[in-house]
């Protein structure tokens, strides 16, 4: 039954990215988008609109979605917390403040740039939160991390508004960063994110039985031969992987990453092996479909990602949550 | 005897006082008359007014800049040697600095849509309003025109006190007609050029609509032909358009918004940018976006357009 459900989800996932390559703010017949799938012509602007604008932009998408579900997933299991994200280990208030260092005293302007500024930030940004954590007898428990993320978050974002309130300039830059979106991403972004995404994508699925000892807390875990600290540590950096190239990629978009966890346990129940998939797949289904509404919901410009998600996502999640009792961490 | 000298001393003082102490009025483009016992000479300015005055020689002792001081374009190339910064952040005046100042005076510009004077807008700093208590607020009203614009500055520099027959004040001016001939010129030997300025960004193309930028209305009063977008959002600033649709409009000629180095950076960045066919052939200049207030300046900008519509083909679109 949960495979026949993931099979629908993956049918689901192909509808969207078929309407992702097909509907945007320009309308292309079909025949047109498969003229430039199959024999493109390179002074053809809608030849380039399709390979150049929505193929990237579509399989950044699919990367992205899927990376922030299971980053969110990982680390609701690690952590124990049903308010996990991808913001709570400092991840998105790291990388944003390196994106916007880099910004105002490098002077990067190009996405491309941003890239491995935020793969630093977010980085350095856990490794401070894990440090933090660990500090005194007991090591890094879940309670101290959500702290220790809360606590580096907050002191990492007020120098980001610090910086953003005395460059105008900066703000400008950041602004569509900041927002999350999937427009302008081109083919080397996809290229300088993919490996990572590929890679925390295979390691996010392995980690099904580690999630499942660690949910069943920390003593019994211990109990059944498992080496907590480590493995909390194994899918820390994990999730960094993920969210720190999901967040490289299109900015931070932590609204995925909460929301997609729950939806997946609430169809496959608290199994990770199951979980895992589930989250994988529904992620890239919410975000390109925002993306989709967000292409055609104010012509003849666009709305960013990051903003529909929330619109669209919030409600359902609220809805979501009062209609059925969650599935327990 | 002593009596009526000391009466005809006093007369003398009387009729002498006025001439001492010479009153100065100024009304703004609202109607409003700013009135004080003196000429000012301790004057803080908003950054825009400052590059509109200090070339005409009336100095302010304080300005308050919108953005870092290097990043503001209408203040590149004024000697700012003794003139303290009091803001350095759009809506953000530092109100002890300016209090410690004594100032007699501000000079800002009104900006008749958010009916507010620079800094003093509804979105700024709420201590600014205190800038109230120290000193009155005056200066001249943003509209159709920045030659209009410099020609109030003029008047308000005259009152203030400033020699507009001084020799470079007076070359500048001479300087600027002379670039605008040119301009001219240019434009009028070119009938089919169109223009399209824009301003870019990662998520879209934004065209500005002439209406909403005074150097704009100057040059299609010169006679540039600048495309106007059809739709303009709720301010009636700006069209915003889909990378997907960036060659909704095939103008001749691209201008730049240059207020920031970055915006034609990431313009040539966007796979698109080249649908537009004035940019695929490279026929893309600077536009000098909001930030011109005096003639110098303006003739810099002119003497870069004139090249680019001199450079251009005019029948690269239709």
């Amino acid at each position: 039954m949960r495979a026949g459900g993931l099979i629908v989800l993956l049918c689901g996932l192909l509808a969207v990215v078929f309407l992702s390559i097909t509907v945007g703010a320009r309308p292309i017949s079909l025949g047109d988008v498969w003229a430039a799938l199959t024999a493109p012509v390179s002074d053809s602007t809608t030849h380039r609109i399709i390979l150049e604008l929505r193929l990237p932009r579509t399989l950044v998408g699919l990367l992205v979605g899927a990376a922030l579900g299971l980053a969110g997933a990982i680390l609701q299991g690690a952590t124990r917390n049903p308010l996990a994200d991808p913001g709570l280990l400092g991840i998105e208030a790291g990388a944003t403040l390196c994106v916007v260092l880099g910004i105002a005293v490098f002077g990067i302007t190009t996405l491309s740039g941003y890239v491995w500024l935020a793969f630093l930030g977010a980085g350095i940004a856990t490794v401070l939160v894990y440090v933090i954590a660990s500090l005194g007898r007991e090591g890094a428990t879940p309670v101290k991390l959500a702290l220790g993320g809360a606590a580096v978050t907050a002191a990492l974002s007020s120098v980001t508004s610090a910086i953003l309130l005395t460059s105008v300039q900066t703000l400008d830059q950041i602004r569509f960063w900041q927002v999350g979106a999937l427009t302008g991403r081109t083919m080397d972004i996809l290229w300088q994110v993919a490996p990572f995404l590929g890679l925390g994508i295979v390691l996010a699925l392995t980690t099904g039985r580690i999630l499942d000892g660690l949910a069943m807390g920390d003593d019994v875990a211990r109990g059944l031969g498992q080496r907590v600290q480590l493995s909390r540590a194994f899918v820390g950096v994990v999730a960094v992987i993920l969210a720190g190239a999901a967040t490289a990629a299109c900015g931070p978009i932590a609204f995925v990453g909460l929301t997609i966890p729950h939806v997946a346990r609430a169809i496959t129940g608290p199994n990770y092996r199951w979980l895992l998939p589930y989250s994988m797949v529904l992620g890239p289904i919410l975000l390109l479909g925002a993306d989709i509404v967000g292409r055609v919901i104010a012509p003849p410009g666009e709305l960013q990602v990051g903003i529909v998600t929330a619109a669209i996502g919030a409600p359902f999640f609220i809805a979501f949550v009062r209609r059925r009792k969650l599935a327990e961490l | 005897m002593f009596k009526s000298l000391f009466a005809a001393a006093l007369l003398l003082g009387f009729a002498a006082a006025p001439a001492l102490a010479e009153e100065w009025t100024y009304t703004d483009g609202t109607g409003q008359t700013v009135t004080l016992d003196h000429v000012p000479n301790r004057i803080v300015m908003h950054a825009n007014t400052a590059a509109g005055l200090i070339p005409l020689g009336i100095r302010p002792i304080a300005i308050y800049v919108d953005t870092p001081v290097a990043e503001d374009k209408s203040l590149q190339g004024l000697d700012l040697t003794g003139i303290e910064i009091v803001g350095e952040a759009w809506g953000q005046i530092d109100i002890e600095k300016v209090a410690a100042l004594k100032p007699d005076l501000f000079l800002a510009e009104w900006w008749p849509l958010d009916k507010a004077f620079s800094g003093l807008e509804s979105g700024a700093g709420s201590t600014n309003q205190q800038i109230l208590k120290l000193a009155p607020i005056t200066g001249p009203t943003q509209g159709d025109s920045i030659v209009k614009l410099i020609g109030d500055y003029e008047v308000l520099a005259k009152s203030l006190g400033a020699d507009l027959n001084a020799p470079q004040v007076v070359a500048d001016k001479a300087a600027f007609e002379a670039s605008l001939e040119k301009f001219k010129a240019a434009v009028a030997a070119k009938p089919n050029l169109t223009a399209l300025p824009i301003w870019a960004g990662t998520d879209g193309l934004y065209v500005a609509a002439t209406a909403g930028a005074s150097e704009l209305m100057d040059f299609a009063s010169w006679g540039l032909k600048l495309i106007t977008p059809e739709v303009a959002d709720d301010r009636g600033y700006w069209e915003t358009l889909s990378w997907e649709q960036a060659d909704k409009y095939q103008p001749d000629l691209v201008l730049v918004d240059n207020r920031s180095d970055a915006t034609m950076e990431t313009a040539k960045a966007q796979p698109m940018w080249t649908s537009i066919k004035a940019a695929a052939a490279g026929q893309v200049t600077d536009w000098p976006a909001f930030w011109l207030r005096n003639y110098k300046a303006y003739a810099g900008a002119l003497d870069k357009l004139t090249a680019a519509i001199e450079a251009a083909d005019e029948n690269l679109t239709n």
